[in-house]
């Protein structure tokens, strides 16, 4: 069996995915700046979200959220930094890298399903598809990424 | 092969980049963007004030085929010249 026949056969794509089951702040801005990254190096990017994911681009919570996923006691002070560094928040990073190269958004349906949400109640959403989907998307991709 | 310092200040950027006081990898999509404003065979100068940028800017025209000619350090800040070569 050979399980890597894509790498073989040299037909993977200039593209990252990254699968997004996370909706701290924290991780998003690492999502945000890999996503600008890869727009910059001229890559293709398709982003997955899953539960918590799909919540944090929920129009009604995009912009309030505040939630972190460690160390949660230098939220105030990480905060501060970014603000003195002038990084903007992550939606503006992700919103930019959107504007200037390939980057496609996907919600998880069922996730859709749990917020009871549609395409229009997302920010940035392209479209909602499942998981299957997503997997042969993933399949051809050079850079694959969980957060 | 990049050029000398003494190469690299005589060259006449067609377009220069201000990304000072901009994070990485601001600076790095600030020189994508700028590229197209460019003529090809012109150069672009990026400003940067981020350490990442004077190495991630030749990976960057090497993977989309540009020209990297070479690092200026400034006091505070490095000045990045790229050639668009299509």
């Amino acid at each position: 069996m050979n399980f890597n026949k894509n790498i073989g056969e040299g037909n993977l794509a200039e593209k990252m995915c990254i699968t997004v089951m996370s909706g701290s702040i924290d991780r998003l801005i690492g999502m945000a700046v890999l996503t600008s990254a890869a727009v910059s190096m001229d890559m293709e990017v398709e982003i997955f979200l899953q539960l918590w994911g799909v919540y944090a681009f929920k129009k009604d919570v995009i912009k309030q959220n505040m939630n972190l996923s460690e160390f949660n006691e230098l939220g105030e002070k990480v905060a501060s930094r970014l603000k003195e560094l002038k990084i903007p928040p992550w939606y503006e990073m992700l919103r930019e890298a959107k504007e200037t190269g390939r980057v496609k958004i996907y919600a998880c349906s069922a996730a859709a399903s749990i917020w009871n949400v549609k395409k229009e109640d997302l920010e940035f959403v392209d479209e909602i598809i499942g998981a299957g989907e997503w997997i042969e998307k993933m399949s051809d991709a050079k850079i694959n990424l969980f957060i | 092969m990049s050029m000398s310092e003494e190469e690299l200040r005589k060259l006449k950027p067609d377009k220069v980049v201000d990304a000072r006081g901009t994070s990485c990898p601001g600076p790095l999509l600030a020189a994508k963007r700028a590229i197209s404003e460019v003529p090809v065979g012109g150069i672009l100068e990026v400003l940067s004030s981020d350490p990442g940028t004077k190495r991630d800017l030749p990976i960057w025209a090497k993977k989309v085929g540009h020209e990297f000619l070479g690092v200026i350090e400034e006091p505070g800040y490095w000045r990045i010249f790229v050639r668009r070569k299509k």
